[in-house]
């Protein structure tokens, strides 16, 4: 049996065209805001590009740690684990930490002001990248991430709350974007934690949410 | 009341010395610009470094050697922009 028979193309097939919509979404977006930032240098709205090209690199190298692992069941490959297996899971570990970071840093920066602020996240993305690369395990992984979610939501809404007093829909896009993205990266565990076809409809919605974002991006971004 | 005493943020400063530039037939000595922006000197100045600095305002001298102020095409394309860029912050609560 020649081995790509082996291979589920139907699983290929739905993950990148997943992540080249998420990414081309991201990257857009990125490229869309240039000019407003350009002209302003504001801050928050460099945070706001940053989250978005992070992200759609996030994606990328997740792409990649798919597509080694597919390839390694198919073809019965033993990849030298160091490079081919924990190589995509820190650069998943350190885009997607900093996609977070700045995210939470483009609507706090007014309250915060924190100096050097760029660097610490660099330190945070770098250690949260660290502990993928020791652990070698993509559920350590979703856990450092998960704490930092929970950690950032907690300032965040703490921060909302004190402003305005409700959560805006656009707080509940974010929320929900990172919380497909933790499902994404729990779905690059062992495939039992989620099944393949509720892991699709996760990508749609997420998909749909990283739609909505694009459509506000282009409605002032003429 | 409150409305006029409020603090101007950074971009609506920037958009009120480039407008008032524009409507000086986009020519302007720093002097009467200083007076038009209601600002305080010091801070007068700082604008003026970083609107230079960023490329929006460029400083031309005349035959005699009279510094004037005048509006770059990314400080055209600021005024233009000016209202998006509003409503982006605001959109995504930046």
């Amino acid at each position: 049996m020649p081995p790509f028979n082996l291979i589920d193309p139907t699983r290929l097939v739905v993950e990148l065209s997943y992540t080249l919509i998420i990414v081309f979404l991201c990257f857009t977006i990125y490229y869309k805001t240039k000019e407003i930032y350009d002209l302003t240098n504001h801050e928050g709205i460099n945070y706001f590009r940053l989250t978005f090209i992070f992200f759609g690199l996030a994606y990328i190298s997740r792409f990649i740690f798919v597509l080694i692992k597919l390839m390694g069941v198919t073809f019965d490959l033993d990849f030298p684990r160091n490079i081919f297996g924990n190589f995509p899971l820190v650069l998943i570990g350190y885009f997607s930490t900093m996609a977070i970071l700045s995210l939470t840093y483009s609507i706090l920066w007014k309250k915060l002001q924190i100096k050097h602020i760029f660097l610490i996240f660099n330190v945070i993305a770098l250690l949260i990248s660290g502990i993928a690369f020791f652990s070698r395990s993509s559920f350590i992984l979703t856990l450092a991430q998960a704490v930092l979610l929970i950690f950032t939501s907690i300032i965040i809404v703490y921060y909302i709350i004190s402003k305005s007093g409700k959560i805006s829909r656009l707080y509940m896009l974010y929320i929900l974007f990172f919380l497909f993205w933790i499902v994404n990266l729990i779905a690059l565990g062992p495939r039992r934690f989620i099944p393949f076809e509720i892991q699709t409809v996760f990508q749609i919605i997420s998909v749909v949410v990283i739609g909505i974002i694009y459509r506000r991006v282009a409605k002032w971004t003429r | 009341m409150d409305q006029i005493k409020r603090k101007r943020d950074r971009l609506e400063v920037i958009y009120d010395i480039l407008k008032i530039i524009r409507h000086h037939n986009n020519s302007i000595k720093p002097t009467p610009l200083l007076r038009y922006s209601n600002l305080s000197s010091q801070s007068f100045s700082e604008y003026l470094n970083e609107l230079l600095e960023k490329g929006l305002l460029k400083e031309i001298n005349d035959e005699k050697g009279k510094k004037f102020l005048t509006l770059t095409d990314k400080g055209f394309k600021y005024l233009e922009k000016y209202k998006l860029i509003l409503g982006f912050i605001d959109e995504f609560e930046l």
